[in-house]
């Protein structure tokens, strides 16, 4: 859906490259996290995708087509990419109804196909429509603002989302809801998205594969669990951080790991210690400090499908991270 | 003073008489005030109406090419900073301008520029990146982010360039009068002549009125034109 090709990108007068002989494929309706610490060039890639900058080698394409093609107007080509970034901009002199409205308005959709639009985007982000439509940008709370800012990019229905830490000018809760929610559409809509963050947590929970830059450079890419379970270097070490472990165990379902067997184990049935298969381990573990077991069962709805032990659980670990032990 | 604290014959007469002298003056002069009022009114509308066009265009232009934008604030500076009795008296020396109107509309229009030209930039500018970057990315074309952002979110600065402006126009256009205007500034110009407060006062105030007044009309438009969004004070809910 969206390739990069060699892409270089030298700022003048700067030393080093931003961008620097990057390549990578992102999957259509996948969402792919760029990572890294500041200046890694990440939001550079992004800007380029939608020609906000333009790069200095290599080539991008979107669904084989070649962003930088003579007949492709950059100005046509953003309408057909939803765009949100941290610090939202919304235009302050307009109403929330009229920036929602903005790109269907530079399509030239007509009238009476725009105001339905807008409500049922507004209502997609859990806003209330009539509430919030009259009202002005710096009568909403950050969260509201954000939600607007998804709404808007979404309302052509772009296939392509760039997404710029959408949720970083909130507090954490909200943030954590924010994403929750973005995943549950995500969902239904399947759009194609690049999400960029600094924040790994965030990468890990949003990506279905994980870009990780580093001074321009793409350090490793993948998905979460190939990241976490084979960091390439100390860099992506670092960035993970030092609970890769419990992070592995957030990812893992539970059906992975399971040893099946038939018959209930008694300690099982007796301290009614059951996760579901698609809970991930974590839950596991959980529930068997809850429960004071050293062995949980698994259920596949009301199948029992088998067991999960600490033992499991230990060897896992061990064999993800044994060669660092 | 005095008549009031003799307080004998008739302190409000002689009250009148001290301070308010310019009342009956104006009704004893009514034709020409009239018709130096409308003098007056006609030069500063003349002078307003091409001032809003020139210098908003350079405003806005040098807010686009950054390096005109001090060459501008230079000449503006010191075309301020000229005393107008001097611009006007250069202007009459200029073969194919002489003595009257244009003159005085085109050195009023120079006078203008400084206030008017600082403030379309600096309300352009005012304008915060990430509004812009938004608008890029959205897919606005240039001139669609000048008209339907930087613009409407520049208004209130640009007026209140636009209403300093109108007050100090109709000031200077006084001193026009030097110059062969028929305006209130003859009344001013002739009672420092004759010594006589209740002409000077009489000029002054009707200056004033126009001035106020013109503000006050702005003011109504601007209200009008300035989307509530931008009036910070409104309540936050």
């Amino acid at each position: 859906m969206i390739r990069l090709d060699k892409v270089d990108k030298v700022f003048p007068g700067a030393s080093a490259p931003a961008v620097d002989q990057v390549s990578f494929q992102v999957d259509e309706g996948n969402i792919c996290v760029f990572v890294g610490p500041s200046g890694c060039g990440k939001t550079t890639i992004l800007r380029m995708i939608n020609r906000l900058v333009e790069p200095t080698g290599g080539d991008i394409y979107i669904k084989g087509q070649k962003v930088s093609d003579r007949g492709v107007n950059p100005d046509h080509l953003r309408r057909k990419i939803g765009y949100v970034i941290q610090q939202i901009g919304l235009m302050p002199h307009r109403t929330i109804e009229q920036n929602v409205a903005l790109v269907p308005r530079l399509l030239k959709w007509p009238e009476n196909k725009i105001m339905p639009r807008v409500k049922h985007l507004l209502e997609m982000v859990g806003l209330e429509p009539d509430e919030v439509s009259k009202k002005y940008p710096h009568q909403l709370s950050g969260g509201m603002m954000q939600r607007v800012g998804v709404a808007r990019a979404l309302a052509a229905d772009p296939p392509i989302m760039l997404m710029d830490e959408p949720f970083g000018a909130v507090d954490p809760i909200v943030r954590g809801r924010l994403q929750d929610e973005f995943l549950r559409l995500q969902k239904e809509m399947k759009k194609t998205i690049c999400f960029v963050t600094h924040d790994i947590n965030e990468a890990i929970k949003m990506g279905d594969h994980i870009v990780i830059m580093n001074k321009g450079k793409l350090v490793q890419h993948g998905t979460p669990m190939e990241i976490l379970s084979n960091p390439i270097d100390d860099f992506v070490k670092n960035l993970i951080g030092t609970d890769r472990e419990t992070k592995l165990l957030e990812l893992t379902k539970s059906e992975e790991m399971v040893t099946q067997t038939e018959e209930i184990p008694t300690e099982v049935s007796e301290k009614d210690c059951f996760i579901m298969a698609v809970d991930p381990v974590q839950r596991a573990l959980e529930a068997m400090m809850k429960k004071d077991a050293d062995i949980v069962g698994v259920k596949d709805g009301d199948k029992f499908i088998g067991t999960i032990s600490w033992e499991d659980i230990k060897k896992h670990i061990n064999r993800i991270s044994g060669d660092e032990a | 003073m005095i008549g009031l604290l003799s307080g004998n014959s008739g302190w409000l007469a002689n009250f009148y008489d001290q301070y308010l002298g310019f009342i009956a003056f104006i009704i004893r002069r009514w034709d020409q005030v009239v018709e130096y009022t409308l003098n007056h009114f006609s030069l500063v509308l003349t002078v307003m109406f091409f001032s809003l066009i020139l210098w908003i265009s350079v405003g806005l232009l040098i807010s686009r090419y950054e390096k005109l934008a001090n060459t501008a604030f230079g000449l503006g500076n010191i075309l301020f900073v000229i005393p107008s009795i001097s611009v006007f008296g250069i202007f009459i020396t200029i073969p194919m301008l002489g003595l009257g109107r244009t003159s005085a509309a085109l050195a009023l229009i120079l006078y203008a520029m400084m206030p008017m030209v600082r403030n379309v930039y600096r309300g352009i500018k005012s304008v915060e990146w990430p509004i812009i970057e938004a608008g890029r990315g959205m897919g606005m074309s240039a001139r669609q982010i000048l008209f339907q952002i930087q613009i409407p979110m520049a208004w209130p600065i640009i007026f209140a360039g636009i209403r300093v402006t109108v007050v100090m126009i109709t000031g200077i256009a006084t001193v026009a009068t030097y110059i062969g205007e028929r305006n209130l500034g003859r009344f001013i110009h002739h009672g420092i002549a004759r010594e006589s407060a209740d002409m000077i006062i009489a000029g002054a105030i009707l200056v004033s009125v126009i001035a106020i007044l013109l503000d006050y009309l702005l003011g109504k438009i601007e209200s009008r034109i300035t989307s509530p969004g931008l009036l910070r004070e409104q309540d936050h809910n």
